[in-house]
């Protein structure tokens, strides 16, 4: 998860909240009086701006995937699903959509497990003081941008100047120095590990605070049974930010699938289209290659992932409403 | 009920807006450049001099235009080779190119041309006009298209081997006449512990760059020129994998970062030259001053130049140099046309010219008699003259070609340099890609 | 609170500490590079990447500034100041009228605000170019204030009114009683009271607003308009050669963020908390 996810929240309780909302409503019956129309004057604003600039563009979206587009003319022409159809048939799009497959793997791995256990082993320290510590610097690389992160990463994998061939080298370990963004096959991986040490922290300032609202008497009766602080991970707070977990796992994975930023400042999806992820290859293909129909094509792809992902996390929050 | 009723049709009349905004392009007047220009209003200029030191070349000129007219403002927009391309485009998509901009020739300037986003400046600079004599006259017709001119060149251009004169000397190295010579000469120089040719292809179009020079050498000239067009293109002739081949040995032979050049900014490469740590850097006319810039190691060692060496048995042109002229279109749509053909004249006033062609800038400019030796650098002054004496120039490859094309190649380049794909498969990928052009 | 004072205990909390501390320093030895690169010379930098600068030259930090980054840095200000404001008014004001006023449709505005949360921005990438430039807005500071406010209010939405919904009715029937309208029941009532939250989604929307890369690209020119994500990169093609001074750069860029997040760090872990508690 990264910085910019901070868009799409912590996590997307929408039909959540959209179900708590019924007591809420019981509790204020008939305190309107006002004409129920002119009540629309509250919510219309939001709505105008979301209904213009975000569905209405959505809209469009699908209108504009069916066309074959010239930019320089601006003239269109109907050609039906053949965009679709270059589009499957296009190896880069598969290799764009399998990096963003192992983005979110390693992501799901790093930032929603690894940033587990961190967040347990930083809540599990006896000091305040150094809890809020540790919470405040691993958040550090997230307040800072993606853009700073990937311009500094740049410099770090850099092969002559950059700081961790120099490191390998003086570990004596010269073997493994190589071109990190340079080679086809570390490209995509050395910018997945940059937003890892982007993101992490993120994640585990979110489950340190999921983590501070399991009752205290639960730890206390575990200690009581003799249970030790592993065990009490697994069978007390691992159970309790289960949900949370799914949740978290969902959020990461949808944002792996609009990653843009990393790849374009670090390699513009290079060398040979290897880093290229969807967001990056719609980027080329409309603004460098000059297709703008089979972008909006590459748009409805990323729109029918993230959409499926959202109705998978509706599904999982439908579930929970167990916990603390 | 009024109110929300008012709200309800804003909202309609909002999506009405955006909806009718699509597809309508309105039909456009042939702009009156020859019109005595209103000298007021916004001069929106495109330009391909952001960064140091190119960037107060237009800066300087758009003050000293604006005290001659005083209500006349700029917007500068000042891009770098590396970024332009992608800014052009967006500002093309989006119908919001400038009123003056920078072009490439080839099937770049095309495509404005094409699309009638270009001004034709016919009556204005055409050969035999005042303008247009001021020019030498290949520059011109550059940018000429169906018989008409479309753009003002600014400046020439051509890439070299750019070297550092004290390493050769003191290795005993001649600058090389012969492809093998030069790699051989490479070993030399890395066995005295330089790197013998800085090289970073961090952006893809440096080895593009390599790679159209051996093409222009290795690929007779008639087909070379048939594969630019999709058309007409079959990208078969066996040069291409020989020129493939020629560049992976000079990546491997030459370059100190060999397969990690992908990794390398060509400015980190240009940086090594300038500091006296690389024997080579090829590089265009356009970067000569800025690599030997006063108070670089290199300055004091002193810069040549040599065209890259032709291999043996090349069955293009051998007296071909890649290069061409690079020039500003005046946006058709433009509503200051006639300012904008009035700025451009300025900026290639004979005195204005020299500016360029000397250092800081090193910009070799298109107007005739700009590059002097009182004035212009001696390497950018060679350059020029090689450029004007060459049997043939034959245009970048990312400019020349259509965008699919350049693309393939782009990353084929890049696959190459890696070693993750063999010739024949970076062929193969171009020639599928120019098919789908058609 | 566990009281084991085995040895595997003490090992197993070493090992903790070990390991958390050299996580501290993965987090911040690059950060720290970054910052002495900053006044680093060229040839300095690319001789020994550890090595300490030899002198501090702030002058990098003043060519930066003078490069762009202080243009970029006011228009990131404005930029964020502006769309942060108007989003959590909107935002603040549909979430007052979902919670507190019966509105025909309510269920139906309130899933179309909340639906926002599961939209891929790029999705509308395309279209949204084409509609700014037929509204001649593209390329100005109101395309990036429209569509920073836009993608943001569902967010802000759902967690304002998550807020609200925990605040007792008796407050606005004592408004009511008082003859407060509803307007004024929002502006002098309510809103002050949702202080808490309105501060935690401040700080988030600042955080995102700053950072955000995808419209700020291909929304503005690259003339004198631009914010500090995109200029940046543009430092980066146009001063290649001069490296310390991007890192200067990049150092001014990051600085007002890490300094905002550590201030504020209370409100924000807060605003975390009740987006995922509720």
């Amino acid at each position: 998860m990264t910085t910019n996810e901070l868009t799409r929240g912590p996590v997307l309780p929408a039909p959540a909240s959209g179900y708590r909302s019924r007591p809420a409503k019981k509790r204020r019956p008939g305190t309107s009086r006002i004409s129920s129309l002119r009540a629309l004057v509250w919510v219309l604003p939001a709505v105008l701006m979301l209904a213009v600039f975000v569905y209405l563009p959505l809209a469009q979206n699908f209108g504009f995937s069916v066309l074959e587009w010239d930019i320089y003319t601006g003239s269109q022409s109907f050609i039906g699903a053949e965009n679709y159809r270059k589009m499957f048939a296009d190896p880069v799009f598969w290799h764009a959509l399998a990096n963003n497959a192992w983005y979110s793997v390693i992501s799901i791995l790093f930032q929603v497990c690894g940033a587990l256990v961190l967040a347990a082993l930083v809540e599990g320290l006896r000091h305040d003081r150094w809890k809020q510590i540790f919470r405040v610097l691993y958040f550090i690389p997230s307040a800072i941008s993606l853009t700073v992160a990937g311009l500094l990463f740049y410099f770090i994998y850099e092969p002559e100047l950059g700081l961790l061939n120099a490191g390998l080298e003086r570990l004596g370990l010269g073997d493994l120095t190589q071109s990190w963004l340079g080679q086809e096959n570390t490209a995509i991986f050395a910018i997945i590990a940059m937003s890892q040490w982007q993101g992490f922290g993120y994640c585990t300032l979110l489950f340190a605070v999921a983590l501070q609202r399991i009752p205290s008497e639960l730890y206390e009766a575990a200690s009581i049974d003799g249970v030790g602080p592993v065990r009490r991970f697994f069978s007390v707070s691992l159970p309790l930010v289960r949900e949370m977990t799914g949740l978290m796992m969902i959020v990461t994975v949808s944002g792996a699938f609009q990653v843009f930023n990393e790849v374009m400042v670090m390699t513009t999806g290079g060398p040979n289209n290897s880093s290229q992820v969807l967001g990056t290859w719609l980027y080329r293909s409309g603004f460098v290659r000059n297709d703008f129909g089979y972008a909006a094509a590459i748009a409805t792809a990323i729109f029918f992932i993230t959409l499926s992902l959202a109705l998978l996390q509706l599904w999982i929050s439908r579930k929970r409403r167990v916990e603390w | 009920m009024l109110k929300v009723r008012q709200i309800g049709l804003a909202a309609v009349a909002a999506m009405a807006v955006t909806l009718t905004g699509c597809g309508s392009s309105a039909p456009q007047e042939t702009a009156d450049l020859a019109a005595e220009p209103e000298y007021s209003g916004t001069l929106s200029i495109l330009t391909k001099f952001g960064g140091e030191p190119l960037e107060s070349y237009f800066s300087d000129l758009a003050s000293e235009y604006m005290q001659m007219h005083p209500d006349v403002q700029f917007e500068l927009i000042q891009e770098t080779d590396q970024s332009i391309k992608d800014k052009t485009k967006t500002l093309t998509a989006s119908q919001a190119l400038p009123d003056i901009y920078f072009t490439w020739a080839g099937d770049w300037a095309a495509n404005f041309v094409d699309a009638g986003l270009a001004a034709d400046l016919t009556p204005v600079i055409e050969p035999g006009t005042e303008w247009g004599d001021t020019f030498g006259e290949a520059s011109l017709s550059a940018f000429q298209y169906d018989g008409k001119y479309y753009a003002v060149p600014l400046y020439n251009n051509g890439k070299f081997m750019g070297y550092n004169e004290k390493i050769f000397t003191e290795l005993g190295i001649e600058p090389p006449t012969g492809f093998d010579e030069l790699i051989s000469a490479c070993g030399t120089i890395r066995d005295a512990g330089y790197e013998p040719i800085a090289f970073g292809n961090k952006d893809g179009w440096p080895a593009l760059h390599y790679l159209q020079q051996l093409f222009a050498y290795n690929v007779p000239q008639d087909t070379l020129q048939a594969d630019f067009d999709p058309e007409t293109a079959t990208w078969e002739d066996e040069g291409y994998i020989r020129s493939l081949e020629q560049f992976s040995t000079l990546v491997t032979e030459c370059t100190g970062s060999g397969a990690d050049s992908n990794g390398v900014l060509y400015t980190t490469a240009q940086q090594a030259l300038a500091e006296g740590r690389a024997a080579m850097y090829y590089q265009e006319i356009l970067e000569f001053d800025t690599s030997a810039a006063e108070g670089t190691p290199l300055s004091k060692d002193g810069f040549g130049i040599f065209p890259l060496p032709v291999p043996a048995g090349a069955k293009g042109d051998p007296g071909a140099i890649e290069g061409s002229p690079e020039g500003y279109i005046i946006n058709a749509r433009s509503e200051r046309a006639a300012l904008a053909a009035d700025f451009m004249e300025f900026v290639t006033e004979s005195a204005n010219a020299s500016t360029l062609s000397a250092p800081p800038y090193g910009q070799p400019s298109a107007v005739v008699g700009a590059v002097t030796a009182d004035s212009s650098s001696p390497s950018v002054v060679k350059g020029i003259e090689m450029v004007n004496d060459a049997s043939s120039t034959v245009i970048w490859l990312d400019s020349v070609t259509v965008p699919d094309v350049a693309d393939a190649w782009l990353a084929g380049g890049e696959a190459l340099i890696s070693g993750d794909s063999t010739p024949e498969e970076i062929l193969s990928s171009v020639q599928a890609a120019s098919e789908a052009s058609k | 609170m566990v009281k084991r004072s085995t040895a595997l205990g003490v090992i197993g909390s070493t090992f903790v500490w070990a390991f958390l501390l050299a996580l501290a320093v993965v987090v911040i030895y690059p950060l720290l590079w970054m910052t002495l690169n900053g006044f680093k010379t060229n040839a300095e930098l690319f001789g020994n990447p550890f090595a300490l600068p030899v002198e501090l030259r702030w002058e990098n930090y003043a060519n930066a500034w003078n490069r762009g980054v202080g243009n970029y840095l006011m228009v990131s200000v404005l930029v964020t100041v502006t769309s942060t404001i108007a989003t959590v008014f909107i935002g603040a004001w549909a979430a007052y009228g979902l919670t507190r006023i019966k509105i025909p449709f309510s269920r139906t505005f309130l899933i179309v605000i909340l639906a926002g949360l599961m939209l891929a921005p790029t999705v509308a990438l395309i279209p949204l170019v084409r509609m700014f430039q037929a509204l001649g807005l593209y390329n100005t500071f109101w395309a990036l204030l429209i569509l920073y406010t836009a993608f943001r209010i569902p967010f802000t939405v759902f967690l304002i009114r998550a807020y609200m919904m925990d605040l007792p009715v008796q407050i606005d029937e004592a408004a009511a009683v008082d003859g407060a309208s509803r307007a004024r029941a929002f502006w002098q009532i309510i809103l002050p009271m949702c202080k808490p939250i309105i501060v935690s989604t401040v700080i988030l929307n600042i955080l995102f607003t700053w950072n955000e890369y995808l419209f700020a690209m291909v929304f503005t020119s690259g003339g004198d308009f631009q914010t500090l994500p995109v200029g940046l990169t543009n430092l980066m093609a146009k001063h290649g050669t001069d490296y310390p001074v991007v890192f200067a750069g990049m150092v001014m860029a990051a600085l007002p963020m890490v300094v905002l997040f550590i201030a504020g760090q209370r409100y924000f872990i807060r605003g975390l908390a009740d987006g995922i508690g509720k």
